[in-house]
């Protein structure tokens, strides 16, 4: 760590040594370390199982020119970017490598906040990278991170009272309803609670229905029909005699849960959901079968919105030639083998999905693949949390929306979102 | 209202042990509800029973696993006693000069520590994050523990002065007549009087240090000075999207234990202070 | 008026000695306290204020602008700003007065009881000390419908989260039940003051329970009540952990803590953020204003202080 960034007057080193010397007893102040010289790249990426492996690959790649160090951000998305954005704010150059979520990205860039990617490390990242993930990582045309992993949502169903699984959102309604009137396991699982998981449903609907919900320049709130016709469709759901009556608070791992009960038919949901089930429930798991997303209109099948995690260089980096050597190491293709295989997080380079030793952990690759391909992504805007934050608020809960009403109040609403005016809910 | 009765026959025995019936099962089924998660197993967690059907020592056998639950523990105690002990002297001090003494400024120090408990700490944060990075306080001990203090403080002010104002310090002038010296009126009249005040801010501030989330997540970011709560954040699933819902309970259990032990040692000083106090008044 | 002017007959330049001892005295026992709370705490609030009269958001850093009190009518003239103010005064309404009561008969419990009266002392204030996001996500996952033992219990087929009126109440009730040891251990220590042989008097002359409750009890605590009662109502009214857990603010659960934190630290919005802070101190100082008004003499500085 090299204190001179930190501490920016002569004032300010006085009093810490000070401090320093009234606490020489305790070894638990770190920053009284000395600073040894050399270079570290500092990585803060959120908790993932055997990330410090990675980590290690790409300090041993280093071969002694700098050391790679690994900071933990928390395992709540909302925790990282308020850390990340408090420091940054800061000009905090302590801080290398950062783990953006793809929605991040925009906002980031466009505070100034993290570094261009230029000339040949550009290059090396859109080399072989799918075109979803790669969205996400760009703003106003220009390239600002790397995708390290990616995601997309499937349709899981029992095939055991689902012999063909629906291709559109109202077969998959039709077949639920059916199942319910006959008391088959019936219920149909999305993430419906006030948060980012609904607003995922909703900006997969709306792509699944040709709709926009913001301009692609992300400078003003268009809401079109597309859009409308999401809004019904998640409306259609919540009021469907086969929905589960926990919609309004669901999230991700809820609905997991619940589907592994027993008694839902399908479930919308990130592919974790696969690995748990065969853990949790041997049985289910034999008839627990998946399907791309269900769009509105027919040819948009397998339309799903994309997650997963970028990587970024900060602004403020002091050694930046090292951080996008790092960071092109941890999204290498062979450490998102790794990644994928031993934390369950999708690679986003496509050939890595086509390696033999994929085929067991991923069964659904070629599902993801596809979906992966025609994928939709959330409205690039660097206030996306304010969007994010609005629509999960007009939205919820699905059963009170009203397609045209609540369409013209996400019009207003949203504009001044774009536009920083307004208060957020 | 049977509770101010002083006598203790048979009859009243049992209905004591009644209403402490009542109390045990208020104040520990969450509790137990807290315990039971924590000895489930992952695939039992979410089968709507109270108890486990499959007992199992895996989640805490996990968090003990990582150097970086004992380490937080070792903050969390340090950093919580550190801080309890500062903020009851402190506002011992400051709780006995509003109390027994006159000087100008007195409604100013007591308006203005109100005001400090009273405004939102989410807004504070960030510049209080700004100014320990320049102080270099940033992610140590001392930069937890100030803030603690401070944010103790007007409870402890508070808590303290209102009781210094109901101890009869007449005792006290009655005592040095009876040829106590000071030293002794004091040891022997006025510490066992203020004690149940003083050990019940202790209880208080001890607790909120201890659970506090906000600061801890916000001026700490690695096991340096990270303390339990936010360790907790740390925690991972299976996944990204799966909570680690089984081993946050056993370390929600495990970080308990102090405060029971806190609470167990210092309720007994409120005991000793009231009888001695029921004695000499 | 304190020990030093107590000494019978005092000359009046003894006095004025003793007065100014009296003050180098407090001024030295207050020091500490006072120092530490200012320099952790006055530039922050400071900036705070300061940041709430300007248009910054921390993505528009071009358009940061001094814009007087106009984020304050943009809040104060905002239909969600009003709906999170109205649970919030509800949930702290509704929360502090079961507190109030349920604190006061377990703290006559915890005093009074004569079977165990160490371990109830102990178990009754376990509630206050887990941490509190365990134990919102501890109800959150009893109440839920498909892993919870509580709706299975009480509501087996609906989902209670999900309905604003039950979610409320949960949310109130995970509320009372963590903190009324808090407010507990607070009376206690008050009761802990009353004199028992007054209390014996007042029973001698006839005095029933509840007059010698009223009577005798309350005055005495009263300084305590107004403690508990304050800075349980100052944490009430920026409840959030329990909200954010258990429905993330859906139904219009929300609080202006919730509120301030989705302006401030999600929408980086810091002039609308910090407004809303500034209007969530100035609410809870009214409340605090009131209650040193209604309390009167037992508030900490009053004029009185100092004597019996």
């Amino acid at each position: 760590m090299r204190f001179a960034h930190r501490v920016p007057g002569r004032r300010g080193r006085r009093l810490r040594v000070a401090l320093c010397a009234a606490l020489v007893a305790s070894p638990l102040v770190a920053a009284c370390g000395s600073d040894d010289g050399g270079i570290t790249v500092n990585v803060y990426y959120s908790i993932e199982e055997n990330f410090d492996k990675v980590i290690a690959n790409c300090a041993d790649a280093a071969h002694g020119r700098y050391k790679v160090a690994f900071t933990a951000l928390p395992r709540d998305a909302d925790d990282q970017r308020e850390q990340m954005v408090r420091r940054l704010a800061a000009g905090d150059s302590d801080m290398d490598i950062l783990g953006l979520d793809v929605t991040w990205v925009a906002e980031f860039a466009q505070a100034g906040w993290i570094a261009e990617w230029t000339g040949q490390d550009k290059a090396d990242i859109e080399q072989g990278t799918l075109a979803g993930p790669l969205t996400t990582a760009r703003w106003q045309g220009k390239l600002f991170a790397a995708p390290k992993n990616t995601n997309v949502q499937l349709l899981w169903y029992r095939s055991d009272v689902v012999p063909t699984p629906p291709k559109t959102w109202s077969e998959m309604l039709d077949m639920a309803a059916r199942l319910k009137a006959e008391h088959k396991p019936a219920t149909v699982l999305m993430t419906g609670a006030q948060y980012e998981g609904l607003v995922v449903q909703f900006s997969t609907l709306t792509a699944g229905a040709g709709g926009k919900i913001l301009s692609d320049d992300g400078s003003k709130a268009v809401v079109d029909d597309g859009a409308v016709r999401a809004l019904q469709a998640l409306r259609d759901v919540a009021t469907s005699p086969a929905v589960s009556p926990s919609l309004s608070n669901a999230k991700e791992d809820n609905i997991r849960q619940e589907f592994e009960k027993g008694n839902a038919a399908f479930e919308l949901n990130w592919p974790f959901v696969y690995a748990s089930m065969g853990k949790s429930n041997p049985e289910l798991a034999k008839v627990f079968k998946w399907a791309p997303y269900p769009a509105l209109d027919a040819n948009k099948t397998g339309t799903s919105t994309i997650g997963g995690y970028d990587l970024a260089v900060s602004t403020y980096s002091q050694h930046k030639p090292e951080a996008f050597e790092v960071a092109k190491c941890l999204r290498s293709a062979e450490n998102q083998k790794y990644s994928a295989i031993n934390s369950g997080v999708p690679p986003t380079i496509e050939s890595v999905y086509h390696d033999p030793e994929m085929a067991e952990p991923y069964p659904m690759r070629d599902a993801i693949l596809t979906e992966l391909k025609s994928a939709a992504v959330r409205p690039v805007t660097p206030v996306y949390q304010n969007v994010s934050t609005l629509v999960s608020a007009i939205l919820s809960p699905p059963s009170g929306i009203d397609p045209p009403k609540t369409a013209e109040r996400l019009r207003t609403e949203l504009q001044d979102a774009l536009d920083s005016k307004g208060v957020l809910p | 209202m049977a509770v101010i009765g002083t006598k203790a026959p048979g009859g009243l025995k049992a209905r004591w042990t009644l209403i402490d019936i009542i109390v045990v099962v208020y104040a520990l089924v969450p509790v137990l509800w807290i315990l039971s998660l924590s000895f489930k197993t992952k695939d039992t967690l979410a089968d709507r029973n109270f108890f486990p059907r499959e007992w199992t020592w895996q989640n805490y056998i996990d968090i003990f696993n990582t150097s970086e639950f004992l380490r937080a523990l070792l903050n969390s105690i340090g950093i919580a006693v550190i801080a309890t002990v500062i903020a009851v002297v402190l506002g011992t001090m400051a709780a006995y000069a509003i109390a027994r003494l006159d000087f100008p400024g007195k409604r100013l120090l007591v308006g203005v520590s109100l005001l400090i408990a009273m405004f939102p700490q989410v807004s504070l944060v960030t510049p209080l994050f700004e100014m320990e990075r320049s102080l270099g306080l940033f992610d140590t001990w001392p930069g937890l523990i100030l803030p603690y203090i401070t944010f103790a403080l007007p409870l402890a002010i508070y808590t303290l002065s209102a009781f210094f104002r109901e101890i009869p310090w007449e005792l006290e002038k009655a005592a040095k007549m009876d040829g106590a010296t000071p030293a002794q009126a004091f040891r022997r009249v006025i510490a066992p009087l203020a004690a149940p005040g003083v050990f019940t801010t202790a209880i208080l501030v001890f607790i909120f240090c201890w659970n506090d989330f906000l600061f801890a997540i916000s001026l700490t970011s690695t096991t340096a000075s990270r303390t339990v709560p936010a360790a907790l954040s740390f925690f991972q699933g299976s996944s990204r999207f799966e909570d680690p819902t089984g081993t946050v309970s056993a370390a929600a259990v495990v970080i308990t234990i102090p405060i029971i032990l806190f609470v167990l040692f210092f309720q007994r000083r409120i005991v000793a202070g009231l009888t001695s106090g029921a004695v000499k008044g | 008026m304190s020990e030093a002017v107590d000494t019978p007959r005092a000359a009046v330049k003894g006095a004025s000695d003793g007065k100014k001892a009296e003050r180098r005295l407090a001024f030295w026992l207050c020091a500490p306290a006072a120092l530490v709370m200012l320099a952790v705490t006055g530039y922050p609030i400071i900036y705070s204020i300061w940041l709430s009269l300007q248009r910054y958001d921390l993505r528009f850093p071009s358009q940061h602008e001094f814009v007087g009190l106009d984020n304050y009518i943009t809040v104060l003239t905002n239909s969600y700003w009003w709906t999170a103010f109205g649970v919030t005064a509800f949930i702290t309404i509704v929360s502090v007065v079961i507190e109030l009561v349920l604190g006061m008969a377990l703290a006559l419990i915890m005093h009074r009881t004569l079977v165990a009266r160490g371990l109830i002392r102990t178990v009754a204030l376990i509630p206050y000390g887990i941490v509190t996001v365990v134990a919102a996500f501890s109800w959150r996952y009893a109440w839920d419908a498909n892993t919870g033992y509580l709706s299975q219990l009480f509501d087996p087929d609906g989902a209670p989260l999900t309905q604003r009126a039950s979610a409320l109440t949960i949310i109130i009730a995970a509320e009372v039940w963590k903190t009324v040891p808090f407010m507990a251990l607070l009376l206690m220590a008050g009761l802990a003051l009353v004199p028992e042989d007054l209390l014996k008097a007042a029973s001698m002359d006839g005095a029933t329970a509840w007059q010698r409750f009223t009577k005798v009890m309350l005055p005495v605590m009263k300084p305590a009540i107004l403690v508990a009662l304050l800075f349980r109502t100052l944490d009430a009214f920026r409840v959030f952990d329990n909200i954010f857990v258990l429905t993330s603010g859906a139904q219009e659960t929300g609080s202006v803590s919730m509120q301030t934190y989705n302006n401030l630290i999600k929408g980086l919005n810091l002039g609308i953020g910090s407004t809303m802070s500034v209007l969530i101190f100035l609410a809870v100082a009214l409340i605090a204003f009131i209650f040193v008004k209604v309390f009167g003499a037992a508030a900490p500085g009053n004029s009185d202080n100092g004597r019996r």
